[in-house]
């Protein structure tokens, strides 16, 4: 026993030795740093737990059940109708040889573009829509049955309008995937005798599911995270109590808790996925072999599978797209001035700072811990990438947290300037950043960084001559993936936005709450047309690559 | 003089499993070609990485040239290191030349003649201002073979170099490549699975088992006289035969395990014995099994004691189940 | 002469830009258009340039509290005396003295140790479908708790202040059991979940959804006002109730502002607080917002006249933001979202 803590002292003795004295560098010592900033908001959150909660009982005792449920039925709800819309659309266009076939391809990821709150506002009057189908119901059944009707139907309702905007994420990963899986598992399954929906249920579906469960969860990732398409049904989820008992019960520890709750469900949830991906090594079959021939469709099948796949673009796009069009078109005049003019700008270079710097420490921090080989600081990383997993409204806390104590150390304020939203943005947006950036790294630069660092060559040198241009493309779709999260970046800008500073986020949700719907159409279309920008050239960037 | 001398190299990932690396060492001397040698999972690769700076060892010192590289306290970092490293799949910098990769290390443009020589001698001019996916498998090792020679390294260290080549063109690079190290006299190491390879281009190999140097020497003396079993299944088949049942055999090694000393005999060690007059020790026993192959037969006998597997010419004539004697002969 | 016209213009504008040395910085929840014009008339008449970060009152006090003495907020502007009572209790608002703003504010409509000033007057009531209800089924607040009303009311969120505040001055008046099992009843008539805001309240009445809703006089003036037809439409099918008329009154609450204890610009903060109480101002805010002035009496909307005199609660506002929070706990027991 005795030599046995030995050994593992002594293990650990050395690890401490190499990863703090032998790889101990300017690289590292920076990356290690920033690494730990990045995590202090989090850890912010999660370091005043332990501050007494007032109304931690009340909370437990009367909502919290509430936002459980409430979130749960979302979740459950967006994920399930995302799957569907999204695994049918992507087994149609990948499998299936039907007119329109590529133009569906890349259409159906536009949704893509349109934040759950804006989708929720162009959707705003579905309800009201209701209400001749609810008087009937209380003219002709009976009063609670109709109280009931109403008050269950906003589930649904806003399930719906958040699985349209939403099914992408599946859409991508699914098609991907079946367009990678092997032509002989398929062939295979068809000289056994399967048809089309038997090698679907039973071969493909099944091959594809691990990726599938990835898409799936950046679905409740955005599910739980949104504030504002809640906040508009007022549907009592985890997000809007947060808001809640910080602002209108006015007790932050108690609003951390709840904080602390939602981590807590989506940390579950990222274990449930790992779990559920296990044996996520299903398709790593060889690019020489073809992808599967796709299934000719008759006349009636094609015409159905053309329905099929507008189905989602109708209600996640086209609708969306032309009520905003029609109502900015209404009330474009009243509202384009110098000072929309000016939101925009600010727009624009604040998405396009956070971008910038977002992407720069993403790339310093995946190099320093892949070509130093230092496991402290893979670890520091995977920490300050947790950032995407906690919602925005969460960080904005922990931001304001942290500045209050960096005001009462130093009597710096942070508050209400751009440096301390940037930086928000970034400890937000930084996984998302950092995962095309780290994979391609790892796919394409560590044996040669390895050669590298055996010619003698300096890190800076190895960085800029061959990381960077040959990750030029991940950083491209890096940057202008941040550059569109930061556009429609809600929560979190509206807890931090500085003095005199509004964004078009901040604008169309203002507005909206203002119940000026049509005019939030305005600023809602601007963002929706800067989102539709990256789309279309990473679907110019996958078509190439197919080529 | 010793270029490069290890002691001690031990090294373990996981501190459950048994160590990668264990007590290892060895040394180089100078314009000495080296070849590390085992199975998968033996240690020359972790060995190889860890002379290069791109692993530290648990313990134990490397020492390159009178610098200290690796000990307890210090540890040089691979861009210090006089070490040239090519890797099995070359890593060739796919966004440069072959001009810009060859230039691309450490003092690489000090000495521009050496760089044409070193050119010329692979055979690689004109390709100079093609890109590396414009080459072929053996033009990309020659790239990667004269961008680590380019810095002009204390030591070259190659991971598997001939194991992506096909049979054909292994032969001619073996003799090209040492050719190149003995005109260039640089000091070699590399690392191979193939004890042809290695004999063919290596000065002494040190054969790896589990993390240990099981035994270090010339091809010819590891051959004849292996430590143990392991070193001795490198060559091929062989048959240990217990010592006292052939006491005048030149070479034998005590198995650790039963401690018994034992003989290895090579399967074309073998004669059939007609005549029972022979000094030779001679076995009695029934032939199991017989394959025929190209250039021998293949046969499994059994005797009272020991089964053993015998290499025959492929003219004398053998059947199953019948009873022969056999000899061996230390000579063959 | 054009071009010279046009460039003095210029020079003026610029003159204009730098001669406003001083410089005000709101924090506003109001995001009314009258507000826009007078702070617009306010730097014309002053030179005070003002600057606003609009946001939720909430979020704005909260900041207030984390930004601390360096805040460069002068001014807080919110709806509710809830919010300024909890501004107040947080220690972000600073006691002032003023003869003007005393005068121009009545004392129940300001903070007794002058932290705060009411600027508009609202009042929360029950408006009902002219159609499908009789005035004479109307009396109180706490009658729509009565069974006859299952499934005829709407209402917003418990998030909204309104709401809290209403909910305050019932536990004012009857205490807090008597005020949940309100709650609980008013949220068991309802004829849908509490959403939207309170105009949405009004389309619901006006569609035949429900039979009356608890909302904001002033929405209603938007509505009517609006530049939609539909919105015109519904405010016509729907009539204002001031209810607890033979009690305590209708609930009213105002909007108002404070000099956060920060300012850096006490002197104009006070002025410019002075600006929005005095009578001219008051004016635009009935007329563009139908907001009535801090003293109802002065009102000259006609839109306001038009839905006639009204007696309100007199219960010190200070009070309902005393109440604010177990409103909210109130509201969570009763399962009113």
């Amino acid at each position: 026993m005795a030599a046995y803590l030995i050994k593992i002292a002594q293990y650990w003795l050395r690890f401490i030795k190499h990863e703090f004295y032998f790889k101990l560098n300017a690289w590292t010592i920076s990356a290690l740093v920033i690494g730990l900033v990045l995590f202090l908001p989090m850890a912010e959150v999660v370091w005043h737990l332990t501050m007494p909660a007032e109304s931690w009982e009340h909370l437990r005792d009367t909502v919290l059940g509430q936002y459980i449920k409430g979130s749960l039925i979302l979740v459950v709800g967006t994920a399930a109708l995302s799957i569907f819309l999204g695994v049918s659309s992507a087994w149609l266009v990948a499998s299936c040889k039907f007119p329109g076939r590529k133009f569906f391809e890349w259409i159906l990821i536009l949704p893509l573009a349109i934040p759950t709150y804006i989708a929720a506002y162009s959707y705003f009057d579905l309800l009201d829509k209701l209400n001749p189908f609810l008087i009937w119901i209380r003219l002709n059944i009976s009063t609670e049955a109709m109280a009931l009707v109403s008050d269950a139907i906003v589930y649904p309702v806003t399930i719906i309008v958040l699985a349209s905007v939403l099914y992408p994420y599946v859409y991508l990963v699914a098609r991907a995937a079946f367009i990678q899986q092997s032509n002989q598992c398929i062939e295979a399954a068809r000289t056994l005798g399967h048809g089309p929906h038997s090698t679907f249920w039973r071969t493909a579906l099944p091959l594809a599911r691990p990726a599938i469960i990835g898409g799936v969860s950046l679905v409740i990732m955005e599910t739980l995270n949104d504030y504002g398409a809640v906040k508009h049904f007022n549907i009592p989820t985890f997000t809007t109590g947060i808001f809640r008992t910080w602002l209108s019960i006015g007790d932050l520890p108690g609003a951390l808790r709840l904080a602390a709750c939602l981590m807590v469900l989506i940390l579950f949830l990222l274990i449930l996925e790992k779990w559920l991906r296990f044996g996520a090594k299903f398709h790593n079959n060889s690019k020489s072999d073809r992808p599967f021939k796709p299934y000719e469709l008759g006349q009636i099948k094609s015409f159905l599978a053309i329905l099929c796949c507008l189905f989602p673009i109708i209600i996640g796009f086209i609708l969306p797209i032309s009520r905003l069009a029609y109502w900015a078109s209404q009330t474009i005049e009243n509202v384009i001035d110098s000072n929309f003019l000016i939101l925009t700008a600010n727009s624009i270079a604040i998405a396009t700072a956070a971008s910038l710097i977002t992407v720069l420490l993403a790339i310093f921090l995946t190099f320093t811990s892949r070509y130093f080989g230092s496991r402290t600081i893979n670890a520091t990383n995977r920490l300050a990438i947790l950032g995407y997993a906690v919602p925005g409204a969460v960080i904005a806390i922990g931001i304001l947290l942290l500045a209050k104590q960096v005001n009462q150390a130093i009597g710096w304020i942070m508050t209400g300037s751009l440096s301390m939203l940037v930086l928000a943005y970034v400890v937000r947006f930084l996984a998302v950043a950092w995962q095309p950036i780290d994979s391609g790294m790892e796919r394409n630069c560590e044996q040669i960084n390895n050669a590298s660092r055996s010619l003698g060559v300096t890190a800076i040198r190895s960085l800029t001559k061959i990381n960077i241009p040959m990750l030029r493309n991940a950083l491209v779709a890096a940057g202008l993936f941040v550059f569109v999260d930061t556009m429609k970046e809600l929560p979190l800008t509206l807890i931090l936005r500085p003095f005199n500073f509004e964004t078009l986020s901040t604008k169309t949700f203002d507005l909206a709450q203002q119940a000026q719907i049509p005019e939030s159409a305005v600023p809602a279309l601007c963002i929706i047309i800067v989102s539709l920008l990256p789309l279309i050239w990473l679907n110019f960037q996958i078509r190439n690559t197919e080529k | 003089m010793n270029v490069l001398t290890l002691k001690n190299i031990t090294k373990s990932y996981n501190s459950n499993e048994p160590p990668a690396l264990n007590d290892l060492s060895f040394n180089c001397q100078s314009s000495e070609v080296i070849a590390l040698i085992g199975g998968s999972g033996s240690g020359k690769t972790t060995l190889l990485r860890i002379i290069a700076g791109l692993e530290a060892p648990d313990y134990g010192e490397v020492i390159l040239n009178n610098d200290t590289l690796n000990s307890s306290t210090v540890f040089v970092t691979p861009e210090k290191r006089d070490c040239g490293l090519v890797f099995q799949d070359y890593a060739l910098f796919p966004n440069r030349t072959v001009r810009q990769n060859i230039i691309f290390g450490k003092g690489a443009m000090d000495d521009p003649s050496w760089i044409n020589e070193l050119i010329n001698m692979t055979g690689i001019a004109g390709l100079e201002k093609r890109f590396p996916h414009e080459l072929s498998g053996g033009q990309q090792q020659r790239v990667a073979l004269v961008r680590a020679l380019a810095t002009r390294p204390l030591l070259l260290l190659l991971d598997e170099p001939l194991s992506h080549l096909d049979p054909e063109l292994k032969e001619s690079v073996r003799t090209e490549l040492l050719k190149l190290f003995r005109e260039t006299k640089t000091t070699v190491v590399f690392v191979s699975h193939d004890i042809e390879d290695a004999t063919a281009m290596a000065d002494r190999m040190v054969v790896m088992h589990k993390g240990k140097a099981e035994q270090i020497g010339t091809s010819n003396e590891i051959y004849k006289n292996p430590m143990n079993k392991n070193v001795a299944r490198l060559f091929g088949k062989t048959n240990f035969i217990p010592i006292k049942l052939i006491p005048n055999a030149p070479y034998s090694f005590t198995e650790k395990e039963s401690n018994e000393k034992l003989v290895p005999v090579r399967p074309h060690q073998w004669r059939v014995i007609n005549d029972p007059t022979t000094d030779l020790p001679t076995f009695n026993g029934k032939v199991k099994s017989v394959i025929n192959q190209v250039s021998h037969k293949e046969v499994e006998f059994e005797t009272s004691q020991l089964n053993i597997t015998l290499h025959l010419p492929t003219n004398q004539s053998v059947q199953a189940d019948s009873k022969l004697t056999i000899a061996y002969n230390a000579e063959l | 002469m054009k071009y010279f016209l046009k460039l003095s213009l210029g020079l003026s504008f610029l003159l204009c830009v730098y001669t406003s040395a001083a410089e005000l910085n709101v924090y506003s929840h109001r995001h009314y258009d009258s507000d826009a014009i007078l702070f617009k008339e306010f730097t014309e008449k002053t030179n005070i340039k003002v600057n606003v970060v609009k946001g939720s009152a909430d979020q704005l006090i909260q900041r207030l509290v984390t930004e601390g003495k360096n805040s460069p907020a002068d001014v807080l502007l919110t709806v509710d005396a809830g919010r300024l009572h909890r501004a107040k209790s947080a220690g972000v608002l600073q006691p002032v003295k003023s003869k003007t703003l005393r005068s121009n504010v009545p004392k129940s409509m300001r903070d007794p140790e002058g932290h705060w000033y009411g600027m508009t007057v609202r009042s929360r009531v029950i408006v009902y479908s002219k159609d499908r209800v009789k005035t004479s089924e109307l009396s109180t607040y706490e009658s729509l708790a009565k069974p006859e009303w299952k499934g005829r009311v709407v209402a917003r969120s418990s998030s909204n202040i309104y709401n809290q505040s209403l909910l305050a001055s019932i536990i004012a008046a009857h205490g807090k059991d008597k005020a949940l099992a309100w709650a609980k009843a008013v949220r068991k008539n309802m004829a849908r979940a509490p959403r939207g805001s309170d105009r949405d309240q009004a389309r619901a009445v006006a569609a035949g959804l429900a039979d009356v809703a608890i909302m904001n006089t002033y929405y209603l003036g938007i509505l009517a006002n609006s530049s939609v037809a539909a919105d015109r439409e519904v405010a016509n099918k729907v009539g204002v109730f001031f209810p607890n008329q033979k009690d305590r009154g209708a609930h009213i609450n105002v909007s108002g502002g404070g000099v956060t204890a920060s300012a850096k610009n006490k002197k104009e903060a006070i002025q410019f607080l002075e600006f929005l109480t005095s009578a001219k101002s008051q004016e635009t805010f009935g007329n563009v917002n139908y907001e009535y002035p801090v003293k109802i009496k002065n009102n000259q909307s006609e839109l306001l006249k038009s839905w006639g005199k009204f007696k309100a609660d007199k219960v010190n506002l200070s009070i309902l933001g005393a109440n604010n929070a177990e409103a909210v706990k109130l509201f969570d027991l009763a399962g009113w979202e």
